[in-house]
């Protein structure tokens, strides 16, 4: 009961940190060129070429303190209504917010510094040990913030499983379920294309530089994005059986001894952040779709799997767990 | 999909896998149209040889609850629930008369003759 209320309570600061975080950094982004337009040029630098260093593209003052400040209130929304959705279980947002709030107040303090004094924005300074700090600093709040809210989850604090199916002594009882993401095929085939297309014009000696580049990462892209596109599942007294792709190939075991609990939960992508094999604060989800989860918690560690009729098949699993017991 | 196979059921295995899918698709485990797992998912699951499995599958074919499709795999026939449960008391019945020794044929004349 106690436990409850400090964890309400915690909740609610966390939720008044974060619109502490997005109002202050909207008021930097906006207050940085605004407070110091007297010392700037009409139009302010703002990207500059990679090699040397130069400005090569300008905005006029109210663009450039505007602009990155729409980008933010955007992501901070499309964050505030992901975690509507989810509920407190979007344990990414807050990552995502720390980490380009960041970023972006890093990158407009770089161009204001860049542009200061300077009275034609092609005169502006080069930004770019700047902007590698900025990258860094982003890079390292996202890594610290992420590794905190993983750490906040509290061990136990879940269901405690689906009550065990009766098994008829004199009977063999096994469940199978399979699910598929079409979205994930049709990117494979996609990506599958292109690097196929690109191959077979390096091959061919069309265009005049091998296409590596553009190949190796598509065809690698096109192999995991078909190999998570769908998924089986076999409960049997063998254990649980989680295998990938239309191969069957990889395949992940538990034995019933392995296995503590199972149950049924409903997930959302928002929640494990993206679709596939996903790793996050409530453990592995291997997520095509959102909904239905058959949850199992084995060795200590919490794995999902996005199936429907997930309710039987972890009354099964856990039927199976303790007649292995 | 649950399936359950009678450990204690003396009949051959491909009738038992035959018994096991006939009986979930009765109780509307798969429903119609629905893609069966493939038989070498499903010999695994049930511990049986791949063989066996397809036979008990083409016997399901026969009796008009499965479809093979080229490509398509193994699919469960439209109305297959309501025919599985009927097809099922048709076998209980010829056992039956088998036991008090009537033939396939006079069954046949039997339900003839009903009006």
């Amino acid at each position: 009961m106690t436990g409850n209320v400090a964890g309400k309570r915690g909740a609610g600061v966390a939720r008044w940190a974060a619109y502490g975080w997005v109002a202050g950094v909207l008021a930097l982004l906006l207050a940085l060129p605004l407070l110091t337009a007297g010392r700037l040029p009409d139009r302010v630098a703002t990207h500059w070429t990679g090699t040397s260093g130069r400005p090569d593209g300008s905005m006029p003052l109210w663009a450039a303190a505007v602009f990155p400040a729409l980008i933010w209130a955007v992501a901070s929304a499309v964050v505030a209504v992901a975690h509507g959705r989810a509920g407190s279980a979007t344990a990414w947002g807050g990552t995502v917010l720390l980490s380009m709030g960041v970023t972006l107040v890093g990158a407009q303090a770089a161009i204001v510094r860049a542009n200061l004094d300077h009275d034609r924005w092609q005169d502006a300074e080069s930004v770019t040990p700047w902007v590698v700090g900025t990258l860094a600093a982003g890079a390292a709040v996202g890594v610290a913030a992420a590794l905190v809210t993983r750490r906040r989850v509290p061990p136990g604090a879940r269901p405690s499983g689906t009550p065990p199916m009766e098994l008829p002594p004199d009977q063999r009882v096994v469940w199978l379920a399979s699910a598929s993401n079409p979205w994930l095929y049709t990117l494979a085939a996609v990506t599958g294309a292109t690097a196929l297309i690109a191959l077979v014009l390096t091959v061919g000696g069309v265009v005049e530089a091998p296409l590596w580049p553009l190949i190796v990462p598509f065809a690698l892209v096109s192999v995991l994005t078909f190999g998570c596109a769908s998924v089986q599942v076999l409960v049997t007294d063998q254990g649980l059986r989680v295998s990938f792709g239309p191969l069957g190939w990889p395949a992940r075991r538990w034995r019933p001894a392995d296995l503590e609990s199972a149950h049924a939960e409903h997930r959302t992508p928002a929640q494990v952040g993206g679709w596939g094999y996903r790793l996050s604060g409530l453990g592995t989800t291997v997520m095509l779709r959102a909904g239905e989860c058959l949850v199992i918690r084995a060795r200590g560690k919490d794995f999902a799997v996005s199936v429907d009729d997930a309710e039987r098949g972890a009354a099964l699993l856990n039927a199976v767990a303790v007649r292995g017991r | 999909m649950l399936l359950t196979l009678d450990i204690a059921d003396s009949r051959p295995l491909h009738e038992q896998v035959a018994a096991a899918i006939r009986r979930a698709i009765a109780e509307g485990e798969c429903a119609a149209g629905d893609r069966l797992p493939p038989a070498r998912e499903l010999s695994q699951a049930l511990g049986v040889n791949a063989n066996t499995v397809l036979r008990g599958l083409r016997s399901l074919r026969d009796e008009g609850l499965l479809e093979f499709r080229r490509g398509r795999g193994v699919t469960v026939a439209q109305g297959a629930a309501r025919r599985s449960i009927l097809v099922d008391r048709v076998r209980e019945l010829v056992a039956e008369a088998a036991r008090l020794g009537y033939a396939k044929s006079d069954l046949m004349e039997m339900i003839r003759v009903v009006p």
